[in-house]
């Protein structure tokens, strides 16, 4: 039996659009992650991902389904209330922008050590400073950092202050919604070295969301992919992309530019025809961990 | 061939209260009559700076410290903004990274193409205004245009919305169209749509492009030549063969092998060590020298002239002087990842 | 995807308004006679001090003020749906006869002031963001700034002094010189120092908000690819940025009519300017219920409707706001 820290069950979110319409930004959703695993869930702009995230999060409540998160059932607002501070410190979600979702007006060091004071937690390293400290130099910034303002830093910067704040919180669970769209390439991959060895150091999980496959192969143990609120294809990294099975998935993998000239120009890209898309197909496994969802009328 | 823009020497600056920032420094390059150039950089570098200086499109802060533009052989350095509006839209237009906000939401799609339609052609009859506005839509791909026309941006999708976006930019037959990261805030897939659709366009009408973005990948489909930018300045030029298979400066070695295509399975990504310099008061020398791990002792104190290695291929580093040691770039040849 | 109603929404609207109205009434009813003071003395006069007890009921329950409150309400609620608002304690005669024609002073003082303000502030804040941080700019902002500062009662006096004392040139209070009321001219004489005063009062805020709402709009990313189309400034700041500017404006306004009313209240008393304003005082000073009911009634339907107003403009003009906003890539399923 594998060791589960998140156990997502027919998750569905609707959101009400008028009197008798709503939107499925998330549909009959099942996927898990195993303790210490990086999972990618990549998806396009309105595939409803960051629904997902923001369900796991408790940040939505969803309209139907089950989120087990170390055995509890946190879709459940009594079991949620009772384990609140241990839900809310030890899970922990990075946004994409972090322009935003920083504070303007906090200090770097006050944005770091604000979730201690929130939950009263006693910094481990003495004070609230000197953790701060510390995680943001687990990040790869110096002390010199504490005093500036977000607007102060670039993006990667940023980036990097807001994983020290999720850090300072020791988290088992880190959700992380595309925290990397909005950086230079050159960039993006700073930040997802740093996950990598924040992963390998800590030993937490990761759900890790982006909407581009080539950034996950090199961070993510397992990948789902994400259409129209519906996942149409689960598998360990290297199987998918060695041997993606779903029409999109092979349209996504095929939309990654190859920085090569001659090959890039010659290559024809694959085209998903959403009108194949059947909604009522089932996911069925077709090797070891590989899920694909096959079937189903249009 | 022809030389539709020339770029002699051009600095431009920002006054800050921090100081003068130095966003282009010493840029020359020319873009050929129906061409693709790319500039590529990553953010900060000034690649955006200089498409919106050559539109005279810049705040009032910032203004053009030295050099000169020329398009068509006419300068015009020092024309003003109204002298601008009369080739803005016929000469040259733009796209914008984010077409999410560059259109006026309250004006309906097909009414903002048929502006763009009208600013040249004031006398130009409705309905005929009409029929090239229908004409401009399904040039860009975008479909059922007649019933496309009345809707409002809010109606598109980030795709569809680029798409209107380049419909207006070519509406009136320009001859340079500047794309700043036009791709960027897109889906990969919808990306790779829009970047087929550039390269269509400029088959079809032969309009000069120079294309903006800080991704070497998306370069390598539309680019006929690729221009490389640091801290202000190209540092090396060339066809996009020489480029990827050649190419000559660090700062593009280790802009390349920062893609995630060219690490290797369960391999650590390369990032590039240090950051980016801030353009307040540049250090003598060349500006990437702190981050290059090449670098020679000349490198801090003088800055590289620009070498040529071919008639086409430039590159502005020491490595490249007859008195410099040989190194075996990292990066370069053919690719097989 | 189903549209609403047009209709059914209005008839909404209507009903909320009347039920707010409704609403008012029964809060002015039952504040107004919470208010300590002797509504008997605007009735009588000094005579009330020498009346006997016997006649002291006599004159309540012909006013009839000794039933319960709510008997009254019911009693005056009925009368107000047959336009019987009842007659005021102190000019003894129909209330709405009292109003009538000093609502019409008010309306004209109040309504052209407003005209006024809403023109010339758009101009006005246009100007400025054309000419941003240039000399004109700068200076209309400056004067803006200081006249705001002066109260309007001062700036009411000094222009008295200078226009009325000192040139003779404009009559200093009233709406018509005396046995002049149907001339116009006359009128018009006696409206320009308080109309003078309604608009600096309030112009400059207005002006401010236009030029910064527009300066904001200039700056929006959609103006560069304006400007890459060849549109010149004009085009720009006209077609582009003023049209967007211009649904927000004009819902402001709607909400602000209460405001620039409320303001010619104390300027006509300054004038003694025969309107509203003075009224309203007076009928709260000598709990003349009746007076004070329809003025209540009055000026709060007029903030009700104009809230209403400016609700429907936000909800009409802008057409991200006209339709219910569309999504392509997600699942609409209809249920029910």
């Amino acid at each position: 039996m594998d060791d589960l820290i998140l156990d997502v069950q027919h998750l569905t979110h609707q959101f009400p659009l008028t009197k008798n319409m709503v939107i499925k930004a998330v549909d009959d959703l099942s996927f898990q992650i195993r303790r210490g695993e990086i999972f990618g869930l990549v998806g396009e702009s309105g595939s409803g991902k960051s629904t997902v995230a923001r369900c796991v999060m408790n940040i939505y409540q969803p309209s139907s389904g089950r989120i087990f998160y170390n055995g509890i059932d946190v879709s459940d607002p009594k079991e949620f209330r009772k384990h609140k501070k241990m839900l809310q410190t030890s899970r922990q979600l990075i946004f994409q922008d972090s322009a935003s979702s920083l504070n303007g007006r906090m200090k770097v060091a006050d944005i770091i050590g604000e979730p201690m004071e929130i939950h009263h937690i006693k910094p481990n390293r003495g004070s609230v400073r000197a953790e701060a400290e510390f995680q943001l130099h687990s990040v790869g910034l110096d002390k010199s950092y504490l005093e500036k303002y977000p607007t102060e830093l670039s993006g990667g910067m940023r980036q990097r202050v807001a994983i020290a704040r999720a850090l300072s919180m020791e988290p088992e669970l880190l959700v992380a919604d595309e925290p990397i769209a909005s950086l230079d390439v050159s960039i993006q991959a700073q930040i997802i070295n740093l996950f990598k060895h924040l992963q390998a150091e800590h030993g937490f999980s990761i759900l890790f969301i982006a909407h581009d496959l080539s950034v996950v192969k090199y961070l993510c143990d397992r990948v789902g992919v994400l259409y129209r609120g519906k996942l149409v294809e689960v598998a360990p990294t290297k199987e998918l992309f060695s041997s993606p099975a779903h029409p999109y998935t092979k349209s996504l993998l095929s939309a990654i530019p190859v920085p090569d000239p001659r090959r890039e120009r010659a290559r024809v890209l694959q085209e998903f025809d959403p009108a194949l898309f059947g909604r009522d197909g089932e996911m069925v496994e077709i090797s070891h961990d590989h899920l694909v969802r096959k079937g189903g009328k249009r | 061939m022809a030389e539709l823009l020339e770029i002699k020497n051009l600095s431009v600056s920002f006054d800050t209260p921090q100081g003068e920032l130095q966003a282009v420094r010493d840029v020359s390059f020319s873009l050929h009559a129906g061409e693709v150039l790319a500039l590529v950089g990553e953010s900060g570098c000034g690649k955006s700076v200089l498409c919106k200086s050559i539109m005279k499109l810049l705040h009032k802060n910032a203004r053009i410290t030295g050099g000169s533009i020329l398009v068509d052989g006419i300068d015009i350095t020092n024309y003003r903004q109204r002298d601008m509006e009369r080739l803005r839209g016929r000469l040259f237009s733009m796209v914008f990274q984010d077409p999410m906000v560059s259109l006026n939401p309250t004006i309906s799609i097909g009414e903002q193409i048929a502006e763009a339609v009208r600013v040249h052609h004031p006398k130009m009859e409705r309905e005929a205004v009409h029929q090239r506005v229908i004409e401009l839509m399904e040039l860009v791909g975008i479909t059922e245009p007649e019933q496309r026309y009345g809707q409002y941006p809010y109606h598109f999708s980030g795709g569809m919305r680029q798409r209107s976006v380049m419909a207006i930019a070519l509406a009136s037959n320009p001859k340079i169209l500047l794309a700043d990261e036009p791709t960027t805030s897109l889906d990969v897939t919808i990306q790779a749509q829009i970047l087929d659709l550039l390269r269509d366009i400029q088959r079809k009408l032969g309009t000069a492009t120079i294309f903006v973005s800080h991704d070497l990948g998306v370069v390598a489909r539309v680019a006929d030549r690729i221009a490389v930018m640091y801290a202000g300045k190209i540092v090396e030029i060339g066809t996009a063969e020489e480029i990827f298979y050649d190419p000559r400066h660090p700062y593009t070695w280790v802009l390349m092998r920062s893609l995630p295509s060219f690490a290797g399975e369960g391999e650590e990504l390369y990032t590039i060590p240090g950051i980016p310099p801030t353009m307040i008061d540049l250090p003598p020398g060349d500006a990437f020298a702190s981050r290059n791990e090449y670098a020679l002792a000349i490198d801090y104190e003088e800055m590289p002239p620009m070498f040529q290695i071919s008639d086409t291929h430039y590159a502005a580093t020491w490595l490249l002087d007859e008195r410099a040691p040989k190194v075996t770039p990292p990066m370069g040849g053919d690719f097989h990842g | 995807m189903n549209r609403k109603n047009p209709y059914i929404d209005y008839g909404k609207k209507i009903l909320i308004f009347l039920l707010s109205v409704l609403i008012l009434s029964v809060v002015v009813f039952y504040v107004a006679r919470l208010a300590p003071g002797d509504p008997l003395v605007s009735y009588y006069g000094d005579r009330v001090e020498k009346m006997s007890m016997a006649e002291r009921q006599w004159a309540e329950e012909n006013l009839g003020l000794n039933d319960p409150i709510h008997v009254q309400y019911i009693r005056w609620l009925q009368n107000a749906l047959k336009g019987n608002f009842g007659i005021s304690f102190k000019y003894k005669t129909d209330v709405l006869e009292v109003i009538g024609g000093r609502l019409v002073n008010t309306l004209v003082l109040g309504g052209v002031g407003f005209v006024l303000i809403f023109v010339l502030a758009l101009g006005l804040g246009i100007l400025c963001a054309w000419h941003e941080e240039k000399w004109l700019d700068k200076l209309i902002c400056k004067v803006g700034t200081i006249i705001s500062c002066i109260p309007e009662f001062w700036l009411s006096l000094v222009l008295i002094l200078i226009f009325a004392i000192h040139l003779r040139w404009l009559p200093s209070s009233g709406a018509y010189s005396i046995g002049k009321a149907t001339d116009i001219p006359d009128r018009i004489l006696h409206l320009i120092l308080p109309m003078t005063i309604v608009v600096l009062n309030h112009l400059w805020y207005y002006a401010y908000m236009i030029r910064n709402k527009l300066l904001e709009e200039v700056r929006a990313e959609y103006v560069l690819l304006a400007k890459s189309k060849g549109l010149d400034k004009k085009s720009i700041l006209f077609r582009h940025c003023l049209r967007n500017i211009i649904p927000s404006y004009l819902s402001i306004m709607a909400i602000s009519v209460p405001h620039i009313l409320g303001g010619t209240y104390i300027i006509e008393t300054v004038f003694s300017y025969p309107g509203i304003g003075t009224l309203s005082y007076e009928s709260a000073r000598y709990q003349d219920y009746n007076l004070l009911m329809l003025l209540c009634i009055l000026s709060g339907a007029v903030v009700i409707l104009c809230n209403i107003i400016s609700q429907t403009i936000n909800e009409h003009i802008d057409p991200r706001m006209r339709e219910s906003e569309v999504i392509e890539t997600t699942e609409v399923t209809e249920i029910g």
